[in-house]
């Protein structure tokens, strides 16, 4: 071995020495400070062309190894931190002393990109970056909460219920499948559903690849962008640094909608009632009053708290950082006295590395975390919400009825569907437990000079466990939904059931590559990778379920103590089911990145994806992307006083998607099952049960292939004013083609699913940009101020073959089912399609003008007839709305002065409409108070969204239309947060930092629209339709940092 | 140093030496995925695949409430006008080709052809090629032409031309391939499906109730020859099922329709439902469950009663007997009581049950399909709300096969109306429940024939057979109100069959 090594690379060593240095060594010391002559502590101090360098300590020192021999390029430092201007300086005999300046662009940080890190200035592609001063200052329970208007390119629409995933897309909407992007921790393969359980206060960075040029190294996985998370690590030779936050918060409903009192409602549905033929419902409106307001029975203040300590450092060996957290929102729904809605979460972090040998490092990052949920049915018009809305007002809170078992007062006319909120919260009894582990173990080999291998696995294990109970419930007397009777007695062939479900996900990523940096000439500069990847995903799923809990109680709500047993006549009793399925993939990636000296740029990167769900013809597709950057501000012929800088750059790639695919295959479905949609198959002879067996979706597997993206990238950055002020814009063209698409299948296929085909398109173009300012006046005021834009137009060019193809969205539920949102060629993915209001008809005579429209009368809303043809009919309807934003913008302000810190964050989002889908307008549930402006005769008023009232709506005036299409457009007041830090002299020897705040989240909330939050988050073809969506809570909050 | 430098290279080179090919390989079974290839091994595959041709039978269940919502018997009821909104459209002939009902009734008949075209597709080999023997091979190839015959048959009654194929199982792929068949070629295949059938197919189904027997066979071919004006097959085919003495007409009129009278001696082919299982809103449209929907349709909004004796349950509210059906009866006629249910009547007739209903449903006849009303207890219910009542569907009874073959008698080409007047009277004598001829018609000729047709009305009303009746019997348009000649004798083909897949609309939609 050592003869080999002997004679094969010691010469192509030597061959290499003009590189390196092999001769003597001097230490060099220095401390590095800022303007105002603070210590900068973890400044990287680098020895240019080389990769020896260190970092400052807290005090700001450095010490480093240099070489004596006066090589060209090692008598430089290059030294730069976290929002100061990278600075060169010779090295000198003594010590030395750095001041650098605090820039605005940063441009001189470190941005993680795939599979290495590259210097902000010399990045040619289109990157956002989130940093740990903001995310520190949001006090955020899940990642997506700090991305939110503070990087461009992104759009989140949050949920308000705790810990829920929110509606997140970079660069617009490319497929109706999934447009999550690919979420990668500390290079770590994750998915965005795994944001549930990362610590916000464990993260240094937040970086989001958006151009086809940061993303196609990883290829299929890149398409919808990519988030790449850098955890906190410890550093060498430092000494142990122990943090300490804490916060506690009080949250409550921000906004109450109008619904009528019980002498309104009372008086709405006597005249709804005798419009259409039919009694007085209340003759003595009077005895009602102003009855039950249910909003304020089911919102109740909750509180929210997080705490986390950590403690990091580092010998020269090895460097640590451990943590600790603990977050509990409650939801408001309910608040802690049903305690029905809560998100619990407990972190536990350990990133360690270990210099073994010079050469050898080892990196294991450990994560543990624990979660406990608990969920109320919302987003629906009987969940507890659309139940707190719609439900009679008339009704007492507590049941007063003799001789009835139930806690809560019940309607004598609603009877079924809508039932006493406080009933349905009462009785939502759901628990998940999940717990998981993720992290990598990861080598690192210096084998040459500027040549790294990394070989590293990473993994993500999840286990969910949850319970599920639905009681036996008295709703009321004469309710068609009863599973128990009046007297506590249970409703002849009901049961209560208890389910118990365990998913479990392992994902793990097995990434080998090689980074290579070197110098030609010294001009020369390039930075290469080249690795592969193997991946595998599996997932199972176990359930069951039992009836018969004793009690009818959640304590014994468990499969050990019910007692189903199946019979002829009942093989619901007990049942269970089990699943699993996996997939693996096989990945080849490189990159060159070069710059003639950091003024020229240019990338290339190309990745080969294999994947098992794919079928052989079409297992691999290769990506390929290329960038060109030019900074112009480092010409000498420009010598503008007024620009410090300005770089131009543009990209374009091709990145993919699987979005989900699997391996299908003409399969054969056994059994009796009837909850398959199409592929029931058993049947009843003589009343006795035979079980059949059908045919899934019938395909041609190897026509399924990969979603492909080809993007175009164009931007500019610019500094002006010494720095102060500077903007990144980008504009691009994202086209996707190939998208997994249901084509249309005729009816008379049969009922079997339509399978999956490569057969939509899309086309998205939009503009993103950061604005920001830093002006320090004196000694002790700063201030930070940003702007984000983000801007996107998608549009669907494509859908099956003859583009008649809709793929619908969600139905909801107001009489009978109707979907609003759609997926359909020509129109903005998820457009609302309906009907269009024009008026009303205030007399006959207007209708008998009119286009034919059946069943209408004097008060009904006039229909436009959109194609003309005289009718009013289904091909009438048309777009009546879009639920995504046009664009959306964050502000955020941060002032500094003295001790004092206010930070301020606003988001605004245009043209986002809503469709109002909470209104269940049964004869009985309450009314909202735009009735009262209803047409009431000739000349009352002419506006279609306030139609007379009738419990007979021959004119259908509650079919999808306009009327229930709002401007969901909204300026809100996300986070106010005011903090002060005693001053050193105070703390001095006990503590390093001690900072108290205050913070008000949600503060304001400036919208037309009507109901709870112009925020409605969901999927793709859910979002923008507000069916009684978890409104976001205003916080109060308080918090405590200290760090020694 | 170098010991790590080779131990790096090493590991370089081992993984690159994974053999990829292999590591990417996945075939459906790695998945857990039976293919077609692994089954229909044995005469049990094959068996337990024709029990799922059987199951779209029950999705169909909203035929019969159309048959009577479409014609004069009944009107689509409901909650308010903008409730059920597909059988209003078909009430009040509005009709329009998006309309839900009659697509899902379209695609469900559909997915029953489909199924029964697989097995058709594999008789002599199974996808692997293999041929697989077994013993009642033949008779179950019967059931399964039956099957095919039957949705056909409801295909080309309620939308006229419509796709023909039976040599395969379609996939996606057909879409846009196959045109529409003229109807007669459509019966064509489903005389010569219900000819194999006969051939094959025994004359009981011994405990397996609800399976086609040559009979049904038999009086379904019948029906399908008097739908084409057939009427000399019609009369021989239908003569040998009387022939046979396998049926005879249940005294009790009402019983037919209670859970004892289900199969009973006068059932030549009913849809078997059951209660058991799941149905629910969301997941699949409500009508495609093992259950009946229709049941839970027909029942009385909000009906509620203070005494346990009361035998109904809650329902919708929908397909609701006209009064002009109601006063078609004469007096005596027992059929009247067993088809509509008065129940302003029946709850002055009940002074201390305590009887109640919310509101009157729209378009108020005052009745309620009696024959399909939904029972507490009786039918497996609990006078709760639910979708899925185990109530079969009367599809074929013995006295169908009587009046067919009356009216078959009657215009055959040598007809033999005293033949037709006896085998009317049998069901006369039952609906007034007497054993002479007082109430016997004793017309002849056109008069016999009207005599037949109003029988008809009678004895089916509220079964799902008046709308048809009236369309092959070209009395629609002077019955129906709304009714247009040349274009409501078939209803629209769905609209996304004509824009998505290229087929044809009826003309006049």
């Amino acid at each position: 071995m050592k003869k080999i090594f002997n004679k094969i690379f010691a010469p192509a060593l030597i061959l290499l020495l003009p590189l390196i240095s092999l001769a003597q060594n001097r230490t060099l010391s220095g401390v590095v400070i800022n303007e105002k002559g603070d210590p900068v502590s973890n400044a990287s101090v680098l020895l240019r062309g080389t990769t020896r360098g260190t970092t400052t300590n807290e005090k700001g020192e450095f010490s480093l190894t240099v070489p004596t021999a006066t090589g060209n390029s090692s008598r430089t430092l290059t030294i730069s931190s976290l929002g100061y201007l990278f600075k060169d300086v010779p090295v000198t005999e003594g010590a030395i002393r750095i001041v650098l300046t605090s820039s605005a662009a940063s441009l001189d940080d470190v941005v993680v990109i795939g599979y290495g890190t590259q210097k902000v200035a010399n990045v040619s592609g289109a990157i956002s970056t989130i940093k740990t001063a903001d995310i520190e200052k949001v006090s955020a329970v899940r990642v997506e909460d700090v991305i939110q208007g503070r990087a461009s390119g992104v759009t989140v629409i949050q949920s308000g219920s705790p810990g829920v995933k929110p509606t997140l897309f970079v660069r617009g909407i490319p497929s109706f499948s999934g447009s999550d992007p690919l979420v990668v921790v500390d290079g770590v393969i994750q998915t965005l559903d795994d944001f549930n359980s990362i610590n916000p206060a464990d993260i240094e960075s937040v970086n989001i690849l958006k151009d086809a040029a940061s993303t196609a190294i990883y290829g299929i996985s890149g398409g919808n962008g990519v988030i790449v998370v850098t955890t906190k690590s410890g550093r060498k030779n430092q000494k142990a640094q122990f943090t300490v936050s804490s916060s506690y918060g009080v949250q409550q409903l921000a906004k109450e909608l109008g619904v009528l009192n019980a002498t309104e409602y009372g008086a709405m549905l006597n005249e709804g009632s005798t419009t259409a033929g039919g009694p007085v419902i209340f003759p003595d409106l009077k005895s009602l009053g102003v009855g039950t307001n249910w909003q304020n029975q089911v919102f109740r203040a909750a509180p929210i708290q997080a705490h986390s300590i950590s403690a990091s450092g580092g010998s020269d060996k090895m460097t640590y950082f451990l943590s600790a957290g603990y977050n509990d929102q409650v939801g408001i729904l309910g608040g802690t006295k049903f305690n029905k809605s809560d998100f619990q979460r407990g972190n536990f972090t350990a990133n360690l590395s270990f210099q073994l040998t010079p050469q050898l490092k080892f990196i294991v990052n450990a994560s543990e975390v624990l979660l406990n949920t608990k969920g109320v049915q919302e987003g629906n018009w009987n969940g507890v919400i659309g139940e707190a809305l719609n439900f009679d007002p008339t009704v007492p809170v507590y049941n007063n009825v003799p001789f009835t078992t139930g806690t809560y007062g019940f309607s004598k006319l609603l009877v079924q569907e809508v039932h006493n909120p406080l009933t349905s919260l009462a009785n939502t009894y759901n628990r998940n437990t999940g717990n998981k582990q993720y992290g990598k173990f990861e080598f690192q080999y210096d084998l040459l000079k500027g040549l790294k291998l990394t070989t590293r696995w990473g993994y993500t294990n999840f286990i969910n466990n949850a319970t599920n109970f639905s009681p036996l419930i008295f709703y009321g007397l004469n309710n068609l939904d009863n599973s128990m009777n009046a007297d506590g007695t249970t409703v002849n062939h009901d049961h209560n059931s208890v389910s118990s479900t365990r998913d479990n996900y392992f994902n793990y990523n097995w990434e080998t590559f090689a980074n290579y940096n070197f110098r030609i000439k010294e001009d020369h500069h390039f930075e290469a990778v080249a690795g592969f990847a193997l991946g595998r995903d599996a997932q199972n799923h176990l359930s069951a379920g039992k009836q018969d809990v004793p009690f009818n109680s959640w304590t014994f709500a468990s499969l050990q103590a019910a007692t189903g047993a199946n019979t002829d006549s009942n093989t619901l009793a007990n049942t269970g089911s089990y699943s699993q399925l996996y997939s693996r993939s096989l990945s080849y990636f490189a990159r060159v990145t070069y710059d003639y000296q950091e003024k020229y740029l240019a990338s290339f990167s190309a990745r080969r994806d294999g994947s098992s769900e794919f079928a052989d013809a079409k297992k691999y597709g290769n990506f390929y992307a290329g960038s060109l950057g030019w900074l112009v501000s480092k010409e000498e012929f420009f010598t503008s006083r007024l620009i410090n800088f300005l770089k131009l750059r543009g990209s374009y790639g091709s990145v993919g998607s699987s979005n989900g695919a699997v391996l299908q295959s003409n399969s054969i479905v056994t059994g009796g099952n009837y909850n398959n949609v199409g592929n029931s198959n058993g049947y009843y002879f003589n009343g006795g049960f035979y079980s059949g067996s059908t045919l899934g979706s019938e395909i041609n597997p190897q026509q399924l292939g990969w979603e492909t993206d080809k993007q175009v990238n164009g931007g500019f950055e610019i500094a002006v004013l010494n720095n102060k002020l500077s903007l990144t814009a980008d504009y691009y063209t994202k086209k996707v083609s190939n998208l997994l698409f249901k084509g249309f299948q005729a009816l008379f296929v049969g009922t079997v699913p339509a399978p999956e085909a490569n057969i939509g398109s899309t086309k998205t173009t939009g503009l993103d940009a950061t604005l920001t300012y830093r002006e320090s006046i004196g000694k002790d005021f700063r201030l930070t101020t940003s702007l984000t834009f983000t801007s996107s137009n998608s549009k669907v060019t494509a859908t099956n073959q003859d583009n008649t193809a809709k793929m619908p969205g969600n139905t909801y539920y107001n009489g009978q089912n109707y979907t609003v949102t759609v997926f359909q060629a020509g129109q903005a993915p998820g457009y609302f399609y309906g009907y269009k209001t024009d008026g009303l008809f205030q007399t006959t005579a207007d209708i008998a003008k009119a286009p034919a429209q059946a069943g209408a009368q004097p008060g009904d809303i006039r229909f436009k007839d959109v194609n003309g043809d005289g009718v009013i009919d289904s091909k009438d309807q048309t777009k009546i709305g879009n639920p995504f934003p046009k664009f959306v913008m964050g502000w955020n302000l941060g002032l500094e002065f003295k001790g004092f810190d206010f930070t301020a964050f606003t988001y605004l989002s245009y043209g986002n409409d809503i469709y109002r889908a909470y209104e269940r307008n049964a004869n009985y549930t309450n009314k909202f108070r735009n009735i009262l402006a209803r047409w009431t005769g000739p000349g009352s008023t002419n506006d279609g969204r306030d139609p007379r009232y009738s419990f007979t709506d021959l004119n259908n005036n509650s079919r999808v239309s306009d009327r229930y299409v709002e401007d969901g457009s909204f300026i809100k007041i996300k986070n106010l947060q005011l903090g002060y830090t005693l001053p050193a002299s105070v703390t001095k020897n006990v503590i390093s930092k001690v900072r108290f705040y205050v913070a008000v989240k949600n503060a304001a909330t400036f919208t037309h629209y009507s109901g709870f939050d112009p925020e409605i988050s969901g999927g793709i073809l859910a979002s923008g339709v507000d069916q009684g969506t978890y409104p976001q809570s205003r916080v109060y909050m308080a918090g405590l940092d200290l760090r020694f | 140093m170098k010991k790590y430098y080779h131990i790096a290279v090493a590991a370089l080179f081992l993984t690159s030496a994974v053999s990829c090919k292999k590591y990417l390989a996945k075939t459906p079974e790695d998945a857990y995925q039976v293919t077609a290839l692994d089954y229909l091994k044995t005469g049990t595959d094959y068996q337990t695949m024709a029990v799922s041709v059987y199951t779209p039978l029950q999705w169909l269940n909203q035929v019969v409430p159309v048959g009577d919502i479409a014609s004069d018997n009944a009107v689509a009821g409901g909650e308010s006008a903008s409730d059920v909104l597909d059988l209003q459209q078909i009430d009040d002939y509005s009709l329009t080709p998006v309309n839900g009902t009659l697509s899902n009734i379209w695609q469900f008949a559909y997915e029953g052809v489909n199924r029964a075209n697989y097995l058709t597709q594999y008789k002599a080999a199974n996808p692997a090629g293999q041929s697989v023997n077994f013993a009642g091979k033949d008779a179950l190839y019967g059931e399964v032409y039956f099957l095919r015959a039957f949705y056909y048959f409801t295909l080309a009654k309620m939308f006229g031309d419509v796709p023909l194929f039976t040599d395969k199982r379609l996939d996606i792929s057909a879409t846009g391939q196959i045109k529409r068949s003229p109807k007669a070629a459509v019966y064509l295949t489903i005389e010569s499906d219900l000819n194999a059938a006969i051939g094959v197919l025994p004359t009981s189904q011994t405990g397996a109730a609800g399976r086609a027997t040559k009979y049904a066979a038999q009086a379904l071919l019948g029906k399908v020859y008097l739908y084409q004006g057939k009427y000399d097959s019609a009369a021989t085919v239908l003569q040998s099922v009387i022939a046979a003495n396998a049926y005879t007409l249940v005294p009790d009129f009402k019983s037919i329709f209670l859970l004892a009278g289900e199969n009973g001696p006068e059932s030549v082919f009913e849809i078997q439902y059951s209660s058991v299982g799941a149905a629910s809103y969301g997941v699949q449209p409500a009508e495609q469950g093992p259950g009946n929907y229709q049941v839970q349709q027909c029942g009385v909004r909000g009906l509620t009663a203070s005494s346990p004796l009361m035998p109904y349950a809650s329902g919708y509210s929908t397909n609701l007997p006209t009064q002009d059906l109601n006063n078609a009866y004469s007096p005596g006629d027992q059929r009247k009581a067993a088809t509509c249910l008065d129940i302003d009547a029946y709850s002055a007739a009940n002074p201390s049950w305590g009887i109640k209903y919310l509101v009157a449903p729209y378009k108020n006849t005052g009745l309620y399909s009696q024959k399909y009303q939904p029972y507490i207890g009786q039918d497996g219910s609990s006078g709760a709300f639910q979708l899925n009542y185990p109530n079969n569907y009367r599809t074929i009874r013995y006295s169908d096969v009587l009046l067919m073959a009356a009216e078959a008698l009657n215009k055959s080409t040598a007809p033999n109306d005293v033949l037709a007047q006896t085998y009317l009277n049998q069901v006369r004598r039952r609906a007034f429940q007497v054993n002479d001829a007082s109430h016997d018609v004793t017309a002849t000729g056109s008069s016999l024939y009207l005599a037949i047709i109003n029988e008809r009305r009678l004895e089916f009303g509220m079964e799902g057979e008046r709308f048809f009746d009236l369309v092959r019997t070209g009395q629609a348009a002077s019955v129906i109100p709304g009714f247009k000649v040349g274009k409501n004798e078939v209803f629209p083909i769905p609209s996304t069959e004509v824009t998505g897949a290229g087929l044809t609309q009826n003309a006049g939609y």
